[in-house]
């Protein structure tokens, strides 16, 4: 089943001399339980895509589609009401919040959708022990690696129990070691759970893990391969 | 759980917010102290004014107060006094003969106010015989009637205890009358200007002097039992001494009651000056704490927290930042102003300034209680005003750009 449809898709951004088309005309869907990499170098528009994909940033022409949704028609308040419920986000950077500990970090966004606390305490409990933290749920940030942190971050992800997770170069700022345990962990999350993964990526290990390859260069789609 | 992070990222940089935290406190505190300590020199004036000079109501003839004439007078003054002190939450009522005489001593003259008094009874609404420095207090030690001066004006006419002084004043048949009187006393109270001005006497060497009848008085002086019930008691008095002038001490002296009904403004427009002033330190570390977290603002409006929630969070923050700076202030505030609300402030350095203002040398803060509210609230709207610009840029942010800002 389709959950993301994407019908030619443009982004030109207008700079004061230069106007540079960052997406140009891409068109491709993504069907539910996938787990996909986006892979180009660098200024290809992996992550504009992802952006537009994940309604942080507006498409110049055409449009995406979620489970029947066109989300660039959608209000700035519906759009972000729509990503808490349906997207889950997990970052180059972790980007979590420093002030909370492990386990405040993945409950806040059920916060944000009005769970009730014993739902929460559950499915953080739940999602934390899945991603190998379960020990380490009331520390802070900072007293966590940086793959710990973003297991955390995965964590935060799912919290919501979207539909599907967006990861922006989720291994860019990892070693070795905690890239293969991260991948593990959302290979396996995605086999068990059905969770669709889309990543952007230039590492190779993240490519490898992918079942579908989709390689983009100027903003166009130049292969599509599934294994 | 907003609440909860916005409290934490107040602590995020303490160095940062302890300074802030330090800078309203510092501000407050001052403010506030500043604050009782204007209450407490005009809490002195109305004191002095009304225990030494004008009691808290005074009862007079219609149109005494415009020209002293003798002729004026209440009728029944006595008696009619005796009723006001049987009233409800009065403390006491001195009836007293009032003239405006041209006083001679061997080394100069003057003008001034004559009061005819009972002593015993005046002791008991004003407390000249409490300030008495020289002398005995309307007692008659030779033949010559006592008479109570004024420090200011013994200094002025070189009057001793003992001196002899001639009085010269109109007399109730319009005819210029002359009597001489011994100084039997000098008073000084915390004002100059009052004690240059009037003269005790007896009321009946008085009386004998304006050759007025018996049961006439000029003036009946009220005391009651605390200030602020002059309003309400003032009605029960003008019944009983119906047809008369009964006025108040605010009435009285009206620009005392311009400084008392002004003061709160005052104070709160120098406390808003103040908070206006820390406002800018408070945009300045608010739009730091959003600035430095661009990047977790971006995640949290990806996540789907609503423009709504990103503001109130850091209103919240702001709000919470100085109202902790707010009440470590008013707490201080308020604590060094009981601490010299029992031990009043020496300043007797500026004794002569002061007392030309009818001021004590001592002054006792008061903090004004009911101000407290008003307080809170005029610092939880500093910190959400300040809020607003750094509130607004965290939320004109793009996700997309944000969250990978470096």
């Amino acid at each position: 089943m389709k959950i993301i449809e994407i019908k030619n898709l443009h982004k030109i951004y207008n700079g004061s001399s230069v106007s540079v088309h960052a997406v140009n005309g891409i068109d491709m869907s993504i069907e539910e339980g996938e787990f996909t990499a986006i892979v180009g170098p660098s200024g290809s528009g992996k992550t504009t895509l992802l952006n537009i994909i994940g309604g942080l940033d507006d498409a110049t022409e055409g449009s995406v589609e979620i489970e029947g949704v066109k989300i660039n028609e959608l209000s700035s308040r519906k759009l972000t009401d729509f990503r808490m419920k349906n997207i889950g986000f997990v970052f180059q950077a972790y980007n979590l919040i420093p002030v909370l500990t492990a386990k405040e970090n993945v409950e806040f966004i059920m916060h944000l959708q009005g769970s009730k606390k014993a739902d929460r305490d559950a499915r953080t409990s739940e999602l934390l022990k899945a991603v190998g933290l379960g020990e380490m749920m009331d520390r802070r940030p900072s007293k966590l690696s940086g793959g710990q942190q973003q297991r955390v971050a995965v964590a935060r992800a799912l919290a919501s129990k979207p539909k599907f997770v967006l990861a922006d170069e989720p291994t860019a700022n990892l070693d070795s070691h905690s890239t293969e345990n991260l991948l593990d962990i959302m290979e396996q999350l995605n086999k068990e759970e059905k969770i669709t993964f889309i990543f952007s990526t230039h590492d190779q290990r993240v490519v490898n893990k992918a079942r579908r390859v989709i390689t983009i260069e100027d903003g166009k789609i130049i292969s599509d391969i599934r294994k | 759980m907003i609440l909860s992070i916005a409290w934490r990222n107040v602590w995020r940089s303490k160095t940062r917010s302890l300074v802030m935290i330090a800078a309203i406190a510092l501000g407050l505190f001052a403010g506030i102290f500043m604050m009782a300590f204007m209450n407490g020199m005009y809490n002195s004036r109305i004191e002095s004014a009304t225990r030494s000079e004008l009691s808290h109501i005074q009862v007079h003839a219609p149109h005494f107060l415009d020209n002293t004439e003798s002729e004026l007078f209440v009728p029944n003054g006595f008696a009619l006094a005796e009723q006001i002190a049987a009233l409800d939450s009065v403390e006491a009522a001195s009836p007293r003969l009032i003239a405006e005489p041209f006083i001679m001593a061997a080394h100069g003259t003057g003008g001034g106010k004559m009061l005819g008094i009972d002593p015993e009874k005046e002791k008991q609404v004003t407390d000249i015989w409490q300030h008495l420095i020289e002398g005995t207090y309307l007692e008659k030690t030779s033949r010559m009637p006592p008479v109570l001066v004024g420090k200011k004006l013994a200094d002025k006419l070189r009057l001793k205890v003992g001196t002899k002084i001639n009085v010269q004043l109109v007399d109730f048949n319009g005819d210029l009358s002359s009597k001489g009187y011994r100084v039997a006393g000098i008073y000084k109270t915390v004002n100059t200007g009052f004690d240059e001005m009037h003269l005790f006497v007896n009321i009946n060497d008085l009386r004998s002097q304006i050759g007025i009848q018996p049961d006439a008085v000029h003036e009946i002086a009220i005391l009651l039992k605390d200030n602020s019930y002059a309003p309400l008691v003032k009605p029960a008095v003008q019944k009983t001494a119906a047809g008369m002038d009964v006025q108040s001490w605010k009435e009285l002296s009206p620009e005392m009651s311009i400084i008392t009904d002004s003061m709160d403004q005052y104070m709160y427009i120098f406390i808003l000056i103040i908070l206006i002033a820390l406002c800018f330190g408070i945009i300045n570390t608010m739009l730091m704490a959003v600035l430095e977290r661009v990047k977790e603002i971006g995640m949290l409006m990806a996540i789907g927290m609503n423009k709504r929630k990103i503001f109130n969070m850091i209103i919240l923050e702001s709000v919470m930042l100085t109202l902790t700076g707010g009440l470590v202030g008013i707490l201080l505030g308020i604590g060094v102003s009981r601490i010299f609300e029992q031990h009043p402030i020496n300043l007797s350095a500026f004794a002569q300034g002061l007392e030309q203002y009818g001021m004590s040398t001592e002054i006792a803060t008061v903090f004004p209680s009911h101000s407290l509210g008003i307080l809170i609230t005029l610092v939880v709207l500093t910190g959400l005003i300040s809020a607003i610009y750094p509130a607004r840029k965290a939320l004109k942010l793009n996700p997309a750009e944000a969250t990978r800002t470096e």
